[in-house]
């Protein structure tokens, strides 16, 4: 199957522009038949947005805007993220990425956790998604994952735990750090070096898309990467500006991966859940 | 000293971030102040690769001739990056001010100076459709040393974030000329003053202990016990302190529910 990373700068506050583009990267990855397409975090709106929020909130399930791209899938799939708010939450805002594949929405993934603090702010105009769910994909079981997400341990192992094939991570890292002279940002090291963790604890695909350009002077980190099974680095794109990358990868690499590394097979989810459940009764007040 | 950086990539960095700036505002042109120095040259010198030579305006705004070397400085380093330069003497606007409000404060003189030169940097913004480029490092942003309203504005600054020892390191990088990377640092408020004489610490040592109390999060006791002298720790964290209107808006007196500056929060980059 072919894989392509839309390394884009998307226009802060700019829905109808950022739907046109990502609508000009869907056309060129079917022409190169691609079977799926990866848009990084809020590319439907740019990432710095404060109260520009609720100006570019849409409903995926009736948003005309959303259904233009929704339409376009028709033989591939593709992962887009933008602000969602539904009819029956107004006025909450969530920091979304949705899976679309054939005309249809499959899955919409709310970001469960919302940096705040330094550089973030977040959670001041963000309600946070509660739920880690994996979905059937024309092409195997997909978890998906909203840039922060991914930094926090548990979450790609709810996905593993449920037998996910592929992790998905869309984001909008600022680069951060040039000190000690390398030719990448140093957080850019973090996020590739936590990738093929992953990949190797999970025996799965792990596919990050952040975004580039800038935005009130913080430099988004492209960088995006996929790691086949068991740490093998499929691909990398630019560690500064936009690049659209596509290549092969063998889904076949999953059931390689677990037969020579067994993982998966000895995973005991019940025994994680009954040390969590432990933990979590002890923490409460 | 703040650890090396990688100049050519830190280059690619500043070049995409003007290049973003200028194109969303749909401004091709920039301008700025060039006084000689290494910051400025620096700043000229990323505006030329990012925007092209042609679209770059340099001006060189002596008091009189007061500073003969700045002058010879600045023009060669717009020679070396093949800027427009446009030479203003500030000596006639100062000397009528100073004539009917005299002061025998050569820091308030330099100041007045540093805000006339703004002044005209920001009618030159308008005269050429241009958007005038910040000069400020990083090392000077922190301890404030800069006239608020003067040399500290600007629309968009491409270089504070890299201390004055970084600053060296990308001038080196880029090419400039040897005379401007080498000489001592100045503010140009008076002939003979000196960065190093003002703050009472050589770059090095500053950026040193800048960089253990920023980037490293030292407390005073913990940057004292990695190596640096009681007093020049507790001259920076004096000089951080004292600045701090520096670096921020000042404050709105919040009346409404939603207030300017508060809770009315927008981004300075939308897309327009």
């Amino acid at each position: 199957m072919r894989i392509t990373l839309a390394q884009i700068v998307p226009r802060l506050g700019d829905v109808e522009a950022n739907v046109d583009a990502h609508l000009e990267v869907l056309e060129k990855a079917r022409k190169e038949k691609s079977g799926l397409v990866v848009f990084p975090e809020l590319g439907l709106t740019g990432y710095t947005l404060k109260d520009l929020v609720g100006e570019v909130a849409l409903d995926p399930a009736s948003d005309p805007r959303l259904r233009r791209i929704v339409a376009r899938t028709k033989g591939l799939s593709a992962v887009v993220g933008f602000v969602e708010e539904s009819p029956a939450e107004q006025g909450l805002f969530y920091n979304a990425a949705a899976f679309i594949a054939d005309g249809r929405i499959l899955h919409v993934h709310r970001k469960v956790f919302l940096p705040t603090g330094g550089l973030f702010e977040e959670a001041k105009i963000f309600a946070p998604g509660r739920d880690f769910r994996s979905f059937r994909t024309p092409f195997g079981r997909v978890g998906l994952l909203v840039c922060r997400d991914f930094l926090q341990l548990g979450s790609s192992y709810v996905h593993y735990a449920a037998g996910a094939d592929m992790i998905v991570c869309v984001s909008a890292a600022p680069g951060r750090g040039v000190a000690g002279g390398g030719d990448a940002f140093e957080t850019s090291r973090m996020w590739e070096l936590m990738g093929e963790a992953v990949s190797y604890f999970s025996t799965a695909f792990v596919v990050y898309v952040n975004r580039a350009g800038s935005e009130d002077g913080v430099m988004f980190a492209g960088g995006s990467f996929i790691f086949a099974p068991g740490g093998r680095l499929v691909v990398r794109a630019a560690p500064v500006g936009p690049e659209i990358v596509s290549c092969r990868i063998d889904l076949s690499a999953v059931r390689t991966a677990r037969r020579a590394w067994l993982f998966k097979r000895d995973e005991k989810p019940e025994a994680i859940w009954r040390s969590l459940e432990r933990i979590v009764r002890a923490s409460e007040d | 000293m703040p650890p090396k950086i990688n100049a050519a990539f830190v280059e690619k960095v500043l070049v995409a971030f003007i290049r973003d700036e200028f194109g969303r505002c749909g401004c091709a042109k920039a301008v700025l102040g060039l006084s000689g120095g290494l910051d400025s040259a620096v700043s000229a010198a990323l505006a030329a690769r990012a925007l092209g030579p042609a679209r770059v305006l340099g001006l060189i705004m002596p008091y009189g001739r007061a500073f003969p070397e700045e002058v010879r400085d600045a023009a060669a380093v717009a020679r070396r990056l093949g800027i427009r330069t446009k030479t203003i003497d500030i000596a006639p606007p100062i000397d009528l001010y100073f004539a009917a409000h005299p002061t025998a404060s050569r820091v308030q003189r330099g100041n007045k100076m540093a805000r006339e030169r703004m002044s005209i940097l920001y009618d030159h913004s308008a005269r050429e459709g241009a958007l005038v480029l910040g000069t400020s490092n990083k090392t000077e942003l922190l301890i404030g040393y800069g006239t608020v309203y003067g040399d500290l504005a600007c629309a968009i600054n491409p270089v504070g974030d890299l201390y004055k020892t970084q600053m060296r390191e990308l001038a080196a990088h880029l090419g400039l000329p040897a005379a401007v990377r080498r000489k001592a640092p100045t503010a140009g408020l008076w002939p003979g003053q000196t960065d190093e004489g003002d703050i009472g610490l050589p770059y090095e040592e500053l950026d040193a202990i800048l960089y253990d109390l920023v980037e490293g999060r030292k407390t005073r006791r913990e940057a004292i016990r990695s190596g640096h002298a009681a007093a020049a720790v507790d001259r920076v964290l004096r000089m951080i302190e004292r600045s701090g209107f520096k670096r921020a808006l000042p404050p709105i007196a919040k009346l409404s529910i939603r207030s300017v500056g508060h809770d009315f929060l927008y981004p300075y980059d939308r897309s327009r």
